[in-house]
Order: C-alpha cells, then structure tokens, then sequence
C-alpha cells in the first residue's frame, strides 16, 4: 500500500494550541536558574599547538575562569575512544578546540572577559587530509587509544595508534581475488564527500548546578542523556546516580547534540563558581563543535557480461577530526552500507576512522551511509554504462531480496528495495527515457545492540504518565509514543503525559539516534502496557535487539532491521554555467507501519531537503584547518524558494513493523543526482555538486569525445 | 555605555524597557522582556528565527537596533493569542517539527496574507525566503500559508463590513 502526498486537515484536533505555534515551548536555551552565570569558550587559534601558558591575570575578579590547570586531574573521556580532556591540556588538535572558559554575570561580560585571558602556544605541525594522515610520519594526534567504558563502545574497535586511526573496519566475505578474476568487466573509482554542518537552529544549550549535597544536575540539548551520564561519571569520578541529567526538547539536533559536547566545561565552571552556569554557542561556535565526516571511497566493482554482480572491494577513510566522537561507529556503517543492497558473492572492505586536525565529526543525519552511498551508488551507473545496461535493470538483477544473505552473513528479511527502486522509476518517468535522470538505492542499519525500556503509569485523574528517556527533535517521537501508549491503553492521547526526560526518573534507554526510537519503545511499551493492565498502577517494558559484527571479519548482525529506500531525480544542466538545476526528485521509502502520518511525511520530507542541500551545496570550506564558512551567509543551507519538485512514496505494509523514517531518505538523493547528471555523460566524483564541479567535468567529457580514440 | 530607556507597543501593550545602545532588539525582548518566540539562529538577517512584525512588517530583530524600535508596534507570536488563523493552519497541517522557526513562519506568513490574501505557491515561496527550516518542513508551511488564506477568506465572509480589517 502506497500512501499520497498528503491532504492538509487529516491530523486530529487538540483543544490546547500547540506549543510550537504559541512559541511557548521551552528549549534547552530557555532554561534558567536564579543567580546563574554565562559562559563563554576560550579556543585555540591553531591547529596543533602544545598550549604553554594560560594567563587569566587579567580578568575582573567577579570573572570565574577555568583554566587547563583545573581539569589536569579529571578523568580522560570519550564515548567510543577515551581521547578527550575537558580542556586541550598539553595540547590544543584543532583551531578551535577550547583551552580555557569563562563564567561571567551576563553573555556579553563572558564574551568580554574571554577576550582577556591570554594563552601562548608552540605551534607543531598539523594534517588535514585522512589519507595523508596514515601516512608514515604524518603528525600524530593522539599517542594512547584507550577504547571507552561507555556503552557508546558497543562494538569491538580495532584502534591503529601509531598512524592516527581509531578504528579499522573489515569486511572480509568470500575470496576477493578469485571474485575478480571471474568478472568480465571491472570499474574503479575515488570518491570525496565533504564535511558538512548540521546548522539545528537552536544552537548547543546546557546548563549545569551542583546541589548542596554534591550532586551534579545538568539541562542540557542532548540525544544521548545516558551516554552523557556515564561519560560525566569518568570525568568526575562520581558514581552515575549521583549525575542528573534532563533533556528538553531541541530545535533540531541531526545527530549533533551527542554525547559529551559542552557539558562537562560547563559543569567544571559551575563547580568553581559554586553558582548555576549556563553556556549557549554562538552560530560559528557551531561549526568548531561537531560536523559530519569528510570520506574519501575507492570503490572496485567487478561483474558478468550480463551484469551479475561477483565482487566488490571498498576502502573508506572517515576523517573524524581531533577527537574521535562516535567515529568509529560512522567508520563501521559507512563501511558495511558500502557494498550496497545486493547479492555479491566475494566483498572485501577496509573503513578506517582517521584522525586529522580538524574539528571532530561525528553523528550527522544518514551516519556513513550518505558518503557509501554516494561512492556505490555512483558506481553502479559506470559499471551500467560500461555494460550497456539499463542502471535500473543492473540494480534490480542484484538487489537482495527476501531470505538473501548480506555480505555480514546475515539473512534479509522484509526487504523492499526493488519495490522502492520500482516506485521511484515509475514516479520520475524512467520508461519513457532516461536522459537526465538518475536513481539510486539506500541501505541503512538500525542500531544493533542497543536497548530501550519505558515505564508506564497510571495516574489518580485516570491519566497516564509515560516515562522514557527518547528526545524529542522535532521528530515527533514524544507524541508517538504518546500515541502509541495511547492505542494500547484505550485512551485519547490527551490522557497520557509525555514529561521531560530526566535520568533521575526515566529507566535506561541506550539513545535517540540511528532512527531506532518509535519502534524500539514502541516495542518496549507492549509489554508496560501489559503489566499496567495487569497490576492496574505500574508497567515496565523492555525491548533488547541483540547483534553485532566481528570487526575483523564484518561477519554476525549488522542491524536486526534495515532501513530500506530509493530516490531519482531529473535534472537540466546549463553547460555554458555548470548551472545544475533538479527539476523533480522522487523518494520511496519502506515505512512498515506508520504511527504518526503527518510526522513521517514531514520526517521524510526533511531529510530530502537535506539530501539535496548535501548534493548541491553544503559543504565546510577549510584553509589549513580554519573553517572559512562558519556563518549561514557563507553555508547556506536549503530555503522554501531553492526546492525543485519534492514527492515521495512511504510504503507501508499492514501489520508490518515501525521503521524510523529520520534519515532514510537523505543518504541515496545526492546518489540519485549524481547519477542523473551522469546520463547526460558529466561525471563528477565528489560532492556537492556545484557549478564548477560541473563545468569541470563536461570540460572532461568533451576533450575525451574529442580525442582520437 | 549607558543604558537608555526604550518605549515602544508590544504584543498592543506599552512598554518601557532597559537596553544598551548598541544592543539588538532580540537580546531586549528576550531578555527584559521574556519572549522566548524570538530566537536566535544566524544573528545576521537571514533565517527569520527572531522575526517579530514591526509595524506590521517582518523584520529581523537580531539586526535592528533595540533604539530604534522606539514608538514602533511590535508583535510577535504571544500577541496572536494561540488561534489566530495563520496558527490554526500550522497546527492543522503541522508545519513544524522542532517548532524553532515556526513562530517566524506564521508572523511572515500572517504579513503576507494581509498584503495579498489569495498568494500562489510561487509568490509563498519567495516570501519565505528569509525564513530557514532545517527540519525541512517547506512543503506543509506552503500547505499551511495557503490554509491559512483559506481560513481567513472564510473569516472575512463571516464578517462582512465596509472596510472590514484584516483579522489579526
Ligand atoms: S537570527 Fe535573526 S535572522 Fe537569523
Ligand atoms: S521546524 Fe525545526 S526549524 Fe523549522
């Protein structure tokens, strides 16, 4: 079953307006405390540089600053690689990396006092590059790659320390010689992909107080309230329960409010202080705190005259910045979505997660698999061109289907990609020529192993409270759940409660990302329902998806659910300009079973625009480390007035699992306009595409027509 | 500098606040004020965040200087009152999923309709084009700007008159 674009009106009516639309919501910038204090982050103006010397000599004394010296002493953290301290102690990896913070009366008095305090720094020699930075004598970030206690470390690392990379990815299934001696034709090719900001219009938020009994209580934008418990635990040598941490709604997060960001400097200032301590980013702080991972991917892919697929070797390199974050985790999916949904009976990959000099990248919306996808999805159009094949006909003769077996070995269920690559042909008018269209297809791992659970309560007024630890981003998930709960009670929605996470109250919940969040607790509520009928007072639900890889191998479970999808997109190209303009784009999208409508399509809706922002624009320009486009006159990111034709399809299926729908359509748009930039014979390797990439490359196209052959 | 006093109408209220001179009327209404509507994104003029209609018309106020808001009308979201027609369509459509733009949307949105009430697609667009989602939802906020010149029509039925207002 197929669902249309939606009508306006569908949705149910609510008597209270919407917080939204009142501007009565409260962000994690809009917290406050009486008698707190403003912080502001004193960063270092190199990309390496041992830090010598921290004066705050000068500050007013009513100024609390935090200082390299104050933090020496804390413990080391990191959610997968134990290689951060609160401040850049000995030495200082990015521009940008803080060194020192201030706490002062009011924003502009912080600002003010930052500028004062004085730092001398030993310049040393820096890398920006992932692949340069493997090299033999390349500048070595980090010399001690301890893998993290958190449970953020889900899955065995393989840390490489003496040539800057965290974690090597393998992927090693059947004979990767042989597979390549049987094939008739094989294509090669290197891809690049930029990083790229999450821009969430709410910028960073937290803010942080110790109680009188030496308790830490922190309010903070975060995805991850629990990894940033445990995390904040090492660094302060407290036992958990003695850490609070509530988390109320974000403007927008794609993956960037993760984990340790801001919390800790804040935490270490309100200590000092002993008074509350709030810190909101400015804009271009953004761009210095978290972005996505650069890539480069060289992609060999080997098939029959007929277009049967036989072997395919990747290698990634995932540029994770100063600090490693979830890079690794990004490393690990970027390499096991780049062999792509099909059938291939000998893969080879090696993902390496590469330390650089530039600011750390981390969880962006599509995790690894918008950069894998790009590089196989593209790749799948050379190899049909060099057979002379349809790029649809290639793909459906290979797509996996129903009981297949992926490259980690593990069996496929519930698989739809020919449906979705069906859809989206259809949809873009692919039978009646394919000039200027493209298409491609995205698999993407749900978070395996993780865990969710949910308590349920029933209330005196007949209401009911659920208590989960899931973010809300604007993704809607509070009310699904809520709507969820509801079903299965019986109830209106308006009976049951939704407060804001807070660790004191919510039961473990491994964390909102990966698009795992309605269906793990929706899942998890079935069995709190369950007893709150029972019992008539109280339910607890838990919902464990239990895998994982051999890192060494790719082999086990890469995710107990796929997330499944497709996009096309016709484009018109200006050959005199380069001026690429897409003219409709299409996505299908497998949705198992839709709880909330409106909150899908806009879910879906939101991560094609952000497709095509990756595709044709977004990207951090670098001059040796220093980020040149750190505002959003200079990034621009997609406006109403920008957007060609936007459909889609969520294939929905009675009876069918929820599948999260917060990314599946970003990572294959750029793929599906690479592709149909590439019917028109106009190659272009790295993204975005712009004007001059494309003019490059028809430059390319014309002198190899004009060539003798 | 010296802090100066500031009066202007908010929300069809008088107000007098504090500011800096060279403080932007964002910092003012948030801070003095408590508007929690207006927030900041770019702080540079582009992505509508802190709109608030000044004399009827959007305007950014991460770059208007809080000085000159003197004797000026101001409103933002808090003054529509929750189920001012522009609202009612986001809330029917849901045009929003962080929310964070969503109270810049419906002041743009609420100017244009006055100017012209019957917009094509086209003309929303290009009025939306100094408010940014990163949410995306561009497609149900055109939805919901044409709702909204729906409801309003309907609105403008129901109370008919010799010079009928905009309802606002
Ligand atoms: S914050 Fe004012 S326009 Fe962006
Ligand atoms: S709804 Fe999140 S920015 Fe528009």
């Amino acid at each position: 079953m197929s669902r249309a674009m939606p009508e306006p009106g569908e949705n149910t009516h609510r008597t209270e307006p919407d917080p939204r639309v009142t501007g009565a919501i409260r962000y994690a910038q809009d917290v406050e405390l009486p008698d707190m204090l403003y912080a502001c982050i004193v960063r270092s103006p190199y990309a390496h540089a041992r830090v010598l010397r921290v004066d705050t000599s000068s500050l007013p004394a009513d100024v609390v600053a935090l200082t390299p010296d104050d933090v020496r002493a804390l413990g080391l953290y990191g959610c997968q690689i134990k290689d951060q301290q609160v401040l850049a102690v000995e030495r200082a990896l990015y521009i940008g990396d803080p060194v020192a913070a201030v706490a002062a009366a009011s924003p502009r008095a912080a600002r003010e006092a930052a500028e004062l305090i004085e730092v001398d720094y030993e310049e040393l020699p820096a890398v920006f590059d992932a692949v340069e930075a493997m090299q033999p004598g390349a500048p070595l970030l980090h010399e001690d790659l301890a893998i993290s206690d958190n449970d953020a470390a889900y899955f065995g690392m393989r840390p490489e320390p003496q040539r800057n990379v965290c974690h090597h990815f393998r992927i090693r299934h059947g004979d990767i010689e042989q597979g390549f001696a049987e094939a008739d034709v094989i294509v090669e090719e290197t891809y690049r992909t930029p990083s790229a900001q999450h821009v969430p219009m709410e910028p960073h938020a937290c803010l942080a107080r110790w109680t009188a009994d030496g308790r830490l209580e922190v309010w903070t934008g975060t995805q991850t309230p629990f990894n940033l418990r445990m995390d904040l635990a090492g660094i302060f040598g407290l036992p958990q329960e003695r850490i609070r941490i509530i988390a109320p709604p974000m403007g927008g997060a794609f993956g960037s409010k993760t984990f340790v960001r801001y919390e800790a400097i804040v935490a270490c200032l309100a200590r000092k202080a002993g008074r509350p301590v709030k810190l909101v980013l400015r804009r271009d702080e953004e761009w210095l705190t978290l972005n996505r991972h650069p890539s480069t991917i060289h992609v060999k892919l080997g098939a029959r005259r007929d277009g049967t697929l036989v072997a395919k070797q990747v290698t990634c390199w995932a540029n994770t910045g100063a600090y490693a974050d979830c890079g690794p985790g990004v490393a690990q999916k970027m390499g096991f979505a780049s062999p792509g949904p099909y059938r291939i009976p000998h893969v080879w990959v090696d993902s390496y997660c590469v330390y650089t000099n530039l600011p750390s990248n981390g969880a962006f919306r599509g995790y690894g698999a918008t950069q894998a996808v790009w590089a196989s999805e593209r790749t799948m159009d050379l190899l049909a061109e060099r057979l002379g094949l349809d790029p649809l006909e290639l793909r459906l003769k290979n797509v996996l289907v129903d009981g297949d077996r992926y490259c980690t070995g593990e069996v496929m269920h519930d698989v739809h990609f020919a449906d979705c690559l069906k859809a989206v042909a259809g949809q873009i008018g692919w039978h009646e020529g394919r000039r200027g269209k493209g298409l491609a297809v995205l698999l993407k791992g749900m978070q395996t192993p993780s865990r969710a659970s949910i308590v349920v309560e029933a209330n005196d007024d007949g209401s009911y409270t659920v208590h989960c630890a899931t973010a809300e981003m604007g993704q809607g998930a509070w009310r699904a759940i809520r709507m969820l709960a509801a079903e299965q009670l019986g109830v209106p929605v308006e009976r049951v409660h939704f407060p804001v996470p807070d660790t004191d109250i919510v039961p473990y919940d491994t964390r909102t990302t990966s698009s795992r969040s309605t269906y793990m607790m929706g899942r998890a509520l079935v069995e709190a329902v369950r007893q709150l009928k029972e019992n008539g007072e109280l339910g607890y639900g838990e919902c464990v998806n239990e895998g994982g890889l051999d890192p060494d191998t790719g082999q086990g479970i890469a995710s107990t659910h796929w997330h499944q999808g497709a996009a096309a997109a016709e484009v018109r190209v200006d050959e005199e300009t380069g001026k690429l303009e897409v003219v409709h784009l299409h996505t299908a999208i497998y949705a198992g079973r839709v709880v909330n409508p409106p909150a899908a399509q806009l879910q879906n809706e939101g991560s094609m625009i952000m497709g095509l922002g990756s595709a044709l624009f977004e990207e951090i320009t670098f001059a040796e480390g220093q980020v040149t486009n750190a505002n959003l006159s200079d990034y621009n990111i997609p406006a109403a007035d920008d957007l060609p034709r936007i459909t889609y399809d969520l294939i929905e299926r009675p009876g069918a699992e929820i599948h999260g729908l917060g990314e599946t359509a970003l990572p294959p748009v750029p793929a599906a306009i690479g592709n149909a930039l590439f019917s028109l014979g106009i190659h272009v390797r790295d993204l975005p595409l712009t004007p001059e990439r494309v003019l490059e490359a028809s430059e390319r196209r014309r002198v190899r027509s004009a060539a003798p052959v | 500098m010296a802090a100066m006093e500031i009066h202007f109408t908010l929300n069809g209220q008088p107000v007098a606040v504090q500011a800096e001179p060279d403080e932007m009327l964002l910092e003012v209404l948030r801070r003095e004020l408590g508007l929690r509507s207006v927030r900041e994104t770019c702080g540079l003029g582009i992505c509508g965040a802190c709109t608030a209609l000044l004399n009827g018309q959007p305007i950014s106020t991460c770059i208007l200087l809080a000085p000159l808001a003197e004797g000026c009308e101001i409103t933002t979201v808090e003054g529509l009152g929750g189920h001012h027609p522009v609202q009612r369509a986001f809330e029917e459509v849901q045009a929003f999923q962080c929310g964070y733009c969503t109270p810049g949307m419906i002041l743009t949105i609420k100017a244009l309709l006055e100017e012209q009430p019957a917009p094509d697609e086209e003309t929303i667009r290009r009025a939306l084009g100094g408010n940014l989602c990163r949410c995306g939802c561009y497609l149900k906020i055109v939805q919901a700007a044409q709702r909204a010149a729906a409801l309003l029509a309907e609105e403008r039925r129901r109370q008919p008159g010799p010079g009928a207002a905009p309802v606002s």
